[in-house]
């Protein structure tokens, strides 16, 4: 027997096996979950990117896991900070000379989405540099997230 | 497989009783009905963290359109490797249902159609655990719970039949949209009574009806007219 489905239930019927469709669809996080601040590095007294030939990066306190082991001219480095605290440190070395990073900043618990459950976002007060190389850092954009923008400038 | 079993016996149902043919105006009953979800309860016996009791209660207007109070409370709890949440809380829901069945077919007993809604759940959210990884290890922390108000408009299609004298069943998809979940940018709830998934904007939901009918007016419905074809116009050449 043909069953004539009638024109005005035929959207309803597509819905429900969208609903289905979404409904069977497994829960996995398929986004970033952790914040970086992003620093580019600039030429001093320029707006103009200039990646030094290498770079290493590790956290201080944390010596044994590099970020970063002479990488070859990047343009910018994503650098963690700690969400136990309200501070953490980086040692840069830029073409072998080396520099460090401090961070003041504040924390904050924030949901990503159900399947990536909770990350934390930062709100940068400060930026110190010990000034070997490093010339100056402004701060772009002192929130931290998961997003890729610029937080901070680094000149040398 | 239930679910989808569920949804065409109802179709079925529909598709099959309606009056196709009919020349006398028919006795159509408006009624105040009340309608007990039965799908938050039967959800209930395969996961025991998450229960939702709802129903509703509407008054029809005329033989297209329905008055809709519904209302309910849900519990939620949820947890995965990197934390836990917990929600409860009521919600109520109002507004309007149009039956796209003629009145003449629908006779009071048939439903297809379509109702907006304009819903607010008062709700306690909270996480009891959470834990992120990064290169500078395990951050670990606790959100208590705090109460919320959010606000959500709806669409939901759905169908509705009788099956004995006063007794219907029906089923009917939410399509939901927050509004203003109360909580702020960062910590969403991850799941709101009466709405869904709190993390997102959008929330699709479902609902099975079990429906108590009082009839409390009676309407006389002629069949609409059928429209007569075309006669041709053309005149032939000669």
């Amino acid at each position: 027997m043909k069953i004539k489905v009638p024109k005005l239930y035929r959207p309803v019927i597509l819905l429900i096996i969208i609903k289905i469709i979404a409904s069977c669809a497994p829960d996995t996080c398929i986004q970033e979950t952790t914040s970086f601040l992003n620093a580019g590095f600039y030429k001093t007294g320029t707006n103009t990117p200039l990646p030094p030939d290498s770079v290493t990066v590790f956290g201080i306190g944390n010596e044994t896991n590099i970020l970063y082991g002479k990488a070859l001219n990047p343009t910018s480095v994503s650098l963690p900070l700690n969400a136990s605290s309200t501070t953490c440190g980086f040692v840069m070395k830029i073409n072998n000379m080396t520099d460090t990073l401090r961070f003041i900043y504040t924390s904050y618990p924030h949901l990503i989405s159900k399947e990536c459950g909770i990350t934390f976002f930062f709100s940068l007060d400060s930026v110190m540099v010990s000034g070997n190389v490093i010339d100056t850092v402004a701060v772009i954009n002192k929130n931290v997230a998961i997003f890729n923008a610029e937080n901070i400038r680094i000149f040398y | 497989m239930q679910r989808i079993s569920g949804y065409f016996i109802s179709i079925l149902i529909i598709s099959c009783s309606l009056p196709t043919r009919a020349q006398d105006s028919i006795k159509v009953n408006l009624n105040i009905r009340a309608g007990f979800d039965i799908y938050g309860p039967a959800s209930y016996l395969t996961d025991q963290k998450n229960l939702n009791l709802e129903g509703y209660i509407s008054i029809d207007r005329d033989n297209k359109k329905s008055f809709i109070l519904e209302a309910g409370h849900q519990n939620f709890q949820y947890s995965q490797y990197n934390y836990s949440y917990l929600s409860n809380g009521f919600f109520v829901r109002a507004g309007i249902d149009f039956n796209m069945i003629k009145p003449f077919e629908a006779a009071g007993k048939y439903y297809a159609g379509f109702g907006l809604r304009y819903g607010i759940s008062l709700y306690n959210s909270g996480f009891p655990s959470y834990e992120h990884d990064n290169y500078w290890g395990t951050g670990t922390g606790s959100v208590p719970s705090s109460f919320h108000v959010a606000h959500f408009i709806e669409v939901n299609p759905g169908i509705r039949t009788d099956i004995f004298k006063n007794i219907s069943i029906g089923w009917n998809i939410r399509l939901r949209l927050m509004v203003y979940s109360g909580t702020g940018k960062d910590l969403k709830s991850v799941f709101v009574p009466g709405f869904g998934n709190g993390a997102k904007s959008f929330s699709p939901g479902i609902n099975y009806y079990i429906i108590l009918n009082i009839p409390y007016k009676s309407l006389y419905v002629k069949p609409e007219p059928e429209k007569e074809p075309e006669k041709e116009t053309e005149q032939s050449k000669h």
